[in-house]
């Protein structure tokens, strides 16, 4: 019965990761059409815990919830399924279109819509960033560490790795340094 | 071994990356560290993982798995990045109420969200300077790059539609 129901999730699963244009919200909706308003396996406020959870794990998002969710409704195994099941359309649609960019490689055509295409990733990252923008600076602070980040990621190839760490430490450091002087504690988003 | 090579590299960017497209920074690193692939090759992941469905972790891992080891490459890469769902997300979910709440990891998440921001605009001039150097396709794509800029944050275009008409404006103006 157990596996049964692992299996019909996997497989529910695999069919969402096929319409997955627009990152992670749009299966956020779908999850919630499906299985809120539809099966009614979990209220809404509960998959909204889930998401805000998954989001800030690290990671890619839209698994991470995947996971969750399993989870929740399903145990263990049923988690497994929902993370591999919509992990795979991506793998699958990728590598297609990865052979295809292989194939073409040396095409005159190809390449110039290939230049096209990079001259686009560069606006693409900026609108995202600004996006972006409105959750990540909740204290006056957070703009000194953005530059601190910028700057030696620019300037000193200093790895990602590092100033993520260094992240945490400032994020602790500056809501604990609020909290001594008695404003609002954690000024989370 | 290029595979598990593979694997430990998106492990690392996928148990340091946040949301989206605050991988590309770890991803550019990695990529450009192991030479898998070359600088114009990285915006090329970036455009086609936006262009495809999936989430762009994953569609990187996928394209870079490919290019450096074929398929099992993708495999090893997917593997990698999806860690942090395998693992953290079990714990997580196994202790859900305490992390639900959890005040420590709020309070990471502000100081972690202005870096991703700082890295993010790090590596976007990173990419300008290789997409719009100097030379013949220098021109059209500032164009091409100022074209998409007005539509994406005055006009709110999709990505997607976004890319398939600089792949069109490229056809059209890169000799």
């Amino acid at each position: 019965m157990k596996k049964g129901r692992a299996a019909a999730f996997f497989w529910e699963f695999f069919k969402i990761g096929f319409c997955t244009f627009g990152g992670g919200w749009s299966i956020v909706a779908q999850i919630e059409k499906q299985y809120v308003r539809g099966q009614q396996l979990l209220t809404s406020q509960e998959l909204l815990d889930l998401t805000s959870v998954g989001r800030s794990l690290p990671g890619v998002m839209i698994t991470n919830v995947s996971f969750l969710f399993g989870y929740q409704v399903g145990g263990m195994v049923c988690g497994f399924a929902c993370v591999l099941g919509i992990a795979m359309p991506p793998l699958l649609i990728l590598s297609a279109v990865t052979l295809g960019y292989q194939a073409l490689q040396g095409n005159a055509l190809m390449m110039s819509a290939m230049t096209g295409v990079r001259a686009a990733v560069v606006p693409i990252i900026l609108s995202s960033a600004v996006a972006l923008r409105k959750g990540a600076f909740p204290q006056t602070a957070c703009y000194l560490v953005a530059a601190v980040a910028f700057a030696l990621s620019l300037l000193w190839d200093v790895g990602c790795i590092p100033l993520i760490v260094f992240g945490m430490a400032a994020g602790i450091a500056m809501c604990e340094w609020r909290e001594r002087r008695g404003e609002k504690p954690h000024g989370a988003a | 071994m290029v595979l598990l090579e593979l694997f430990w590299s998106f492990l690392k960017i996928g148990f340091t990356s946040f949301g989206g497209l605050s991988m590309i920074p770890l991803i550019t690193e990695e990529i450009l560290s192991h030479g898998w692939m070359t600088a114009e090759q990285v915006s090329d992941i970036v455009g086609i993982a936006e262009m495809t469905p999936g989430p762009v972790g994953l569609n990187c891992a996928t394209f870079a798995g490919i290019r450096a080891a074929h398929l099992p490459g993708a495999v090893a890469a997917n593997l990698g990045v999806l860690m942090p769902s395998l693992t953290l997300c079990v714990l997580a979910a196994v202790f859900f109420s305490k992390v639900k709440d959890s005040v420590r990891v709020q309070q990471m998440m502000v100081g972690v969200r202005p870096v991703c921001f700082g890295l993010i605009c790090a590596v976007t001039v990173q990419l300008a300077l290789t997409n719009y150097q100097p030379g013949a396709t220098f021109l059209p794509s500032l164009l091409i790059g100022a074209a998409d800029a007005v539509l994406l944050l005055r006009f709110h275009w999709s990505v997607p539609k976004v890319l398939l008409l600089s792949a069109g404006l490229g056809l059209l103006l890169v000799r």
